[in-house]
């Protein structure tokens, strides 16, 4: 398995790996040998769990945590096993560490959804590790064997005399009780009682007084200011070190960009302002432009050599049974992350170590990161992992990380580097631009019997070289493989997009982008057929069991059966990714022009229902769904990064709308759960189906079939500051 | 040398004047509740109150803030239990959290002028940008903390 672990794999190509071998890694519990008595004194018991003598127990998160919640859903996990009263329980983020890497994906990072999925059995085991070594050390101090003890919120009772003795008062000893290999899972036959409860989260109410630390928010005692500004030409080089601007203390030169440090963040930005760059444009900048990268992938749609992701039952003969074929083309738009907290890091490098507090989804890569450019070993960098204000996919990267580790290496001292909003939206790794041709065939009784689906966009492991010659980038087909409608003779291809624009994972990925797709299609051929949308979906998901519920469930919540008022349209979609269902519907009315505003659309209500299998904490689940519906509909009602030349077109909130109060729809999330299921993931099911179940709502409403995003003419309140 | 009044306490900050208050909140004076997000006033996470108006400290400079009574996240109540905090924790309203401080300042302006504010009310009083998603709970929050003001 040590393969899985090396940098040069994607995150989602291991994670595929890694779940593709059974049992996963090994979670290692032990503490560290050397200081396991100094740390056992402290009332750590195992590298998850410490004891304080006034029985406050802290439960570490290995995950890091950028909204999702895992900062305390995973300690809810071990908390089950440990036995102990929630109310009790503090959570702390763990540093990079090899107890605290993901048994699934084999990394310690946050991405996929993979969390939950990830970390679930590792999660049972600490508790339950933790729970005999305290038992143990409890039973020797009542006098009596394990067998006669019981454990209930962190109290040990002998169960002959009735005798107690609480977790904090044996936690030293219990440090030291040799660590059991096969623990005893309580609730593999006494069912869960913390798991699927919503516990509130432990992160909360430092979120709503300002004492959550973010990684924007570090202060490192005698630390200095850094700032960037990249080549404004996307894939263009420094040509010489530029001279310090007045006010800088230095300036760092980077491949494509420029550092200055300052004495606080303000004068870096000021100082950035004032550099005079000559910048060497790349010779693909002009064609990194929207008009040529469009008609490129309009050529490749017709021309490229595609490259099959999906055969299904015979495509050739499902054509020839076609007596009618719809031709559907979707195109759709670069996106920015644009996490509300701006890339950041603070790094304090030294000749003997490297310490770093980053806002990070990958904690065990920057370890690599400043490995590399420290030349240290891994042992002599610490990784503190801060919260992040927003992760979304980009704070996997390693761009940033590598900027404040060289910066701060140059200065001898520590140094927060932040990007200016500008930069952060001029450089980002885009979710890629799409165009994608279902062309679906029904033959004469109506029946859809042959499904075709060619993608052309740029491939984000191809960019990264973590893509095989020749072979198909499963991020740009994930959503559009393994369709769960009964069309039987399909055939998906991608032809990969030449453009050079930098592009990642953005929530959801290739989910965000052939979702749309394959459920404006699908709804296409409904109306076609003059067949009512739910009802079509169910007809070819004959036997899906949970699909079938989900579907019916969202048609309860959302009343889909009555007839809406005039002038108000519902829309229908389904996707499963991630290891979840999800299935949304959005209702919307017709708002007629006045005076002084053009006619518009108002989102009145989005149902949602994930069955995401086992739901560890159904309230945070409903959260994340209620989230990544704002954040698909933001998107596909108004988001794009166009380029000219290499040059993006946005730099600020100001031209990146996202939904406001006043905009925002109300959302209900019913959260199904399955037993004996899979678990599945969370974070990001939720986000594919709401740019569909908004286009099909639109063509409900006004006939209008809406085939590019953003639907930016429809809704024209958009959002801005408050006014 | 420039004089401050933040949260009832006198401040020193040794900056240029041009200065936006957001940056000495966080950087010169340690207060990093207030948050940096967009810069040109469009996203509210940065909202402060100025002699109690709810204004963007992004843009607002450190030398029009001198000689005010200026009141960051970190002072919205000296022990966290403002109506609209504890509605916040018990709606779980913040998911990554950042925009929170900007949002709960502009609620409890807006609690404070009006104690039982519409929705209309609150979506014209609220403008601040959650990218988590998190309005519909912002909204029950406030509701909630208007119940618990109507009980105090």
């Amino acid at each position: 398995m040590n393969e899985i672990s090396t940098p040069e794999l994607s995150r989602r190509s291991f994670i595929k790996v890694a779940a593709a071998s059974s049992g996963g890694l090994m979670l290692t519990v032990m503490l560290p040998l050397g200081g396991r008595a100094a740390l056992a004194a402290a009332g750590t018991v195992t590298a998850y769990v410490s004891i304080a003598s006034d029985e406050t127990v802290t439960i570490m998160a290995p995950a890091p945590e950028m909204g999702q919640g895992t900062m305390s859903t995973l300690p809810q996990i071990v908390a089950e096993e440990l036995c102990v009263d929630w109310s009790k329980v503090k959570v702390a983020q763990a540093p990079a560490g090899a107890s605290y890497v993901n048994t699934v994906t084999g990394s310690q990072l946050v991405g996929g959804s993979m969390s939950v999925r990830g970390y679930f059995q590792g999660m049972l085991k600490a508790g339950a590790t933790a729970r005999q070594m305290l038992v143990s050390a409890a039973a020797t101090q009542l006098g009596t064997s394990i067998a006669n003890c019981t454990v209930a919120n962190g109290i040990v009772t002998n169960t002959l005399n009735g005798a107690t003795v609480t977790y904090g008062a044996v936690a030293a000893a219990a440090a030291l009780v040799p660590v059991p290999s096969d623990p005893v899972i309580l609730s593999s036959t006494r069912g869960y009682k913390l798991v699927g409860t919503s516990a509130p989260r432990k992160d909360i109410p430092s979120k709503t007084n300002g004492s959550a630390i973010f990684g924007i928010d570090v202060r490192v005692p005698g630390m200095l200011y850094a700032a960037v500004k990249h080549s404004p030409v996307l894939g263009g080089t420094l040509a010489s070190t530029p001279a310090k601007p007045s006010g800088a203390i230095a300036v760092v030169p980077f491949k494509n960009a420029v550092g200055v440090v300052a004495k606080d963040t303000w004068t870096a930005f000021k100082a950035l302002n004032q550099l005079s760059v000559s910048w060497t444009r790349p010779a693909t900048a002009a064609a990194m432009t929207d008009a040529t990268i469009l008609a490129t992938a309009n050529t490749l749609m017709t021309s490229g050599t595609p490259r099959v992701a999906e055969t299904v039952g015979s495509p050739t003969a499902g054509l020839a049974a076609s007596a009618t074929l719809l031709n559907m083309t979707y195109t759709l738009p670069y996106l920015a992350h644009a996490c509300l907290e701006p890339l950041n890091c603070t790094v304090s490098v030294t000749p003997t170590s490297c310490e770093i507090w980053a806002p990070t989804q990958a904690p065990g890569m920057c370890v690599q990161t400043a490995a590399t450019i420290t030349g240290l070993p891994a042992s002599a960098i610490k990784v503190n992992t801060v919260h992040m204000g927003g992760g979304l996919g980009r704070k996997f990267e390693q761009d940033y990380i590598a900027q404040a580790v060289t910066i701060s290496k140059a200065m001898g001292k520590p140094v927060k580097l932040t990007w200016p909003r500008s930069e952060d939206f001029r450089n980002d790794q885009y979710r890629p631009m799409a165009v994608t041709k279902i062309t679906a065939g029904l033959d004469t009784y109506g029946n859809p019997v042959y499904w075709s689906n060619r993608i052309v966009s740029q491939s984000i492991l191809g960019q990264r070289g973590w893509l095989p010659s020749g072979a198909v980038d499963s991020q740009a087909v994930d959503g559009a493989v393994g369709m769960p409608y009964a069309i039987n003779n399909r055939l998906v291809e991608w032809v990969p997009h030449t453009a050079t624009v930098p592009v990642g994972f953005w929530r959801s990925v290739g989910h965000s982008i052939n979702a749309f797709a394959v459920e404006s299609a699908i709804d296409e051929i409904a109306t076609k057929l003059g067949v009512n949308p739910l009802a079509f979906r169910r007809r070819l998901m004959v036997g899906n069991t949970r699909g079938l519920a989900v579907l019916d469930r969202v048609a309860a919540l959302s009343n889909w059966a009555t007839t809406p008022a005039a002038g108000i349209a519902r829309g229908l979609a389904y996707h499963e990714s991630f290891g979840s269902i999800v299935a949304q519907v959005v209702e919307i009315q017709r708002v007629a022009a006045t005076a002084t505003t053009a006619a518009t659309v108002k989102l009145l209500r989005v149902s949602a229902v994930i069955d995401c299998g086992l739901a560890v904490n159904p309230d945070n689940v409903a959260a994340q769904i209620q989230g990544a519906v704002m954040q698909g509909l933001s998107a596909a009602l108004w988001d794009k990064i166009g380029f000219n030349s290499g040059v993006p077109n946005v730099s600020n909130f100001n031209a990146y709308p996202s939904l406001r109060m006043r905009q925002a729809p109300r959302i209900d999330v019913a959260v199904i759960s399955t037993p004996g299921a899979a678990i599945g993931g969370v974070g990001e099911p939720g986000v594919p189906p709401a740019a569909p179940a908004l286009a099909n709502a639109y063509a409900a409403l006004t006939g209008i079939r809406l085939r590019s995003l953003p639907m930016s003419s429809i809704m024209t309140n958009m959002g801005g500051g408050d006014d | 040398m420039i004089s401050l009044t933040i949260n009832g306490k006198s401040y020193a900050a040794d900056v240029t004047a041009d200065t936006p208050l957001l940056w000495v909140l966080r950087d010169t004076l340690g207060l990093t509740g207030t948050k940096y997000g967009c810069g040109i006033e469009v996203c509210g996470a940065c909202t402060v109150w100025i002699d109690g108006s709810a204004e963007k400290s992004c843009d607002v400079s450190v030398s029009e803030a001198v000689g005010r009574q200026i009141t960051t996240i970190e002072g919205l109540s000296p022990t966290g239990t403002h109506a609209a905090q504890l509605a916040w924790i018990a709606e779980q309203v913040p998911q990554c959290g950042y925009c929170q401080s900007g949002m709960l300042m502009a609620t409890a302006k807006l609690l404070r002028e009006n104690s039982n504010p519409s929705d209309a009310a609150i979506d014209s009083a609220i403008g601040n940008l959650c990218a988590c998603g998190t309005y519909p709970r912002v909204r029950a929050a406030i509701h909630r903390a208007a119940a618990l003001l109507a009980k105090r």
